[in-house]
């Protein structure tokens, strides 16, 4: 399966559909796409590292915090990031590295708001085709 | 497979879906809800109905769409005793709410100056995404925010004491604990205080184009061609994190309370539990942040007419939560019941003589407040005796979307949309133009046909209907 993310639509929001050649690079591809929806992600200099580490009970719980992370960094810690590398990932632990810079309202436009991630229609899938997530994002 | 009731009422029997434990109702005409099959909204209602203490009916109001676990436009309330709190059943934007505001000016006097007023507005009230406030608040004045709601805004010079009667809950959720809301939560918040936000809020000054019932009119301050001003918004990162927090605590004690939900964004908890007391403390307190912040705004609404105009003298006809839960008194199979009533994209519609209602109100009933879609009209209506009978005193928000966001920008260019409304006699400032496209009128429903059955049904009864002249949207 090859890397990369759709748009998937929805009455009032808007989903995510991400793939990659194994769940990790799902997990990347998902973190790329939410950021994509923000800003523009070419904008953003990869001069910073945040490490992130997540528990959850399940594959879809981690995906959710994993990408409310994403969302916190920028809202409540003003940092943008760009770059996204899952160093380990089982169904129930994330370890990340993260880079991007501090927000800068002038070098990094806003094109939209996300409010949250959400379990609608949540599917978090790995098979011998590679990694295929889907989450909607409540706008 | 609707069962119809009558023009406005559209049964979902129990047999409809399993697990079920009680009857969907939607509020639809013929035409809508033949638009409300087309996603799954009724599936979203019958899921609601399987979760467990829920009493009456799991509801839809006509602007219904889908949401994620409950739908947009849903109501349902559970006994407080043998129910439930969903945290998805608030939605993330905890307290997004509407404000009307009256003006001692009439559309002539406002002409010439609307420019100049919608463009002071723009500059005084901080709008679009991410974080934009004027001001940063400490931790400790955040947390007297979160506890106190729009008395913390009065008492800060942002309007005057008897604003507060004119809010739902007189802008203060009994109950609200700062403590209860995660540091995470006040992060998003602390720099978002007063400002609109983007997305489907917007601040619009309008004008009163129909009355259709004089003396409600008149008892609400409202009269034919009279300047209005209309704020949306809510309770900005902060509410959105509360939610996400609390939807993640729910998931993992459902299995502790032997629950279990067929659409995990319905994660619940009991009424009493630890966590849903919780919860509810935490809820409260980002209901109260979103009713400072549409406090501060008005008060820079005021200075802006000062300024521009010469009088800032602006009354609030109302302030109504459209995304929340709140422990009220309703009849259920005959007897008084106290019950939580989860109102997700839905209004409360309080009859006269209510007593949640301040003495100025209990004559009349409680100002409903309905925004249309961007340059279409909105609505004031007011709460009646059958809601408290049908809807546990609720009626619906809005227009509720038609349209995906996706393909309202592809229709539509910005510079077309903005000209179009131009046309109609709108101005518009934005910041985020491919946002507007997002919200361009007819991605919605329309609202004039979501109000009359809500007028038909006798849910709730039109009293003006409001023009836009101006809009202001993040």
């Amino acid at each position: 399966m090859k890397t990369g993310f759709i748009i998937l639509e929805h009455p009032a929001d808007i989903g995510i559909e991400a793939y990659g050649k194994n769940l990790k690079e799902a997990f990347e591809q998902s973190a790329v796409a939410l950021i994509s929806f923000i800003l523009d992600a070419s904008k953003i200099d990869s001069t910073e590292l945040k490490s992130i580490e997540i528990f959850a009970s399940d594959h879809e719980q981690l995906l959710v915090k994993w990408l409310s992370e994403i969302l916190f960094l920028y809202d409540g810690e003003n940092f943008v990031t760009n770059s996204f590398e899952i160093e380990k990932l089982t169904s129930k632990y994330l370890k990340a590295k993260v880079k991007g810079e501090k927000f800068n309202n002038c070098k990094h436009p806003t094109k939209l708001d996300v409010k949250a991630i959400t379990y609608h229609q949540i599917i978090v899938e790995e098979n011998e085709h590679g990694g295929l997530i889907r989450v909607y994002l409540d706008i | 497979m609707f069962q119809k009731i009558d023009n406005y009422r559209w049964l979902i029997p129990k047999s409809y879906k399993q697990g079920m434990r009680i009857e969907g109702l939607v509020y639809a005409d013929e035409e809508m809800i033949k638009h409300i099959e087309k996603d799954q909204t009724k599936d979203q209602v019958a899921n609601v109905a399987t979760l467990p203490g829920l009493v009456g009916r799991s509801l839809a109001m006509p602007d219904a769409h889908q949401g994620y676990g409950f739908c947009i436009g849903g109501v349902a309330a559970a006994d407080i005793n043998e129910g439930i709190v969903s945290a998805g059943g608030v939605g993330f934007d905890i307290n997004c709410g509407v404000r009307l505001l009256t003006t001692p000016y009439v559309e002539s006097e406002v002409k010439s100056k609307l420019e100049q007023l919608l463009n002071q507005l723009f500059r005084d009230i901080p709008c679009g995404t991410g974080k934009s406030g004027m001001l940063e608040v400490t931790k400790t004045e955040l947390e007297n925010v979160l506890n106190n709601g729009a008395s913390w805004a009065v008492e800060h010079g942002y309007g005057k004491p008897e604003d507060l009667t004119h809010i739902e809950e007189y802008g203060k959720i009994p109950g609200a604990d700062a403590q209860r809301v995660s540091k995470r939560a006040k992060e998003r918040g602390h720099d978002q205080l007063g400002t609109l936000g983007s997305g489907n809020h917007f601040l619009e000054v309008q004008i009163i184009t129909e009355i259709y019932d004089e003396e409600t009119a008149r008892n609400f301050g409202i009269y034919k061609n009279q300047i209005a001003v209309l704020i949306h918004s809510g309770s900005r990162g902060l509410g959105h994190q509360v939610c996400t927090d609390y939807l993640d605590t729910m998931q993992d004690a459902m299995k502790k309370y032997g629950i279990s939900v067929i659409d995990r964004q319905l994660a619940c908890v009991p009424i009493k539990s630890k966590e849903g007391q919780d919860y509810l403390s935490a809820m409260a307190a980002a209901a109260n942040f979103a009713f400072a912040n549409r406090q501060m705004i008005t008060h820079w609404t005021r200075e802006a007419f000062q300024r521009i105009l010469g009088n800032g003298d602006l009354k609030i006809v109302y302030d109504v939560c459209h995304n929340i839960a709140k422990f009220e008194e309703h009849e259920v199979e005959g007897k008084k019941k106290r019950v939580l009533v989860h109102r997700k994209g839905a209004t409360r519609a309080f009859p006269k003589n209510h007593t949640a209602l301040p003495k100025v109100l209990q004559e009349y009933g409680q100002p409903v407040l309905i925004p249309g879609s961007m340059g279409t009209c909105s609505y004031v209506l007011v709460g009646t005796e059958q809601a408290m009978i049908e809807t546990f005193g609720s009626c619906c928000h809005g227009a509720g979307r038609a349209m995906s966001r996706h393909a309202a920008k592809r229709d539509t260019s910005p510079d077309e949309l903005i000209k179009e409304l131009k046309n109609k006699g709108i101005l518009v400032r934005t910041q985020s133009k491919s946002g507007l496209t997002e919200e361009k009128p007819d991605a919605y429903k329309n609202v004039s046909e979501v109000v009359e059955v809500v007028h038909n049904a006798g849910i709730a009864k039109k009293v003006a209907k409001l023009l836009p002249i101006a809009v202001m949207k993040g």
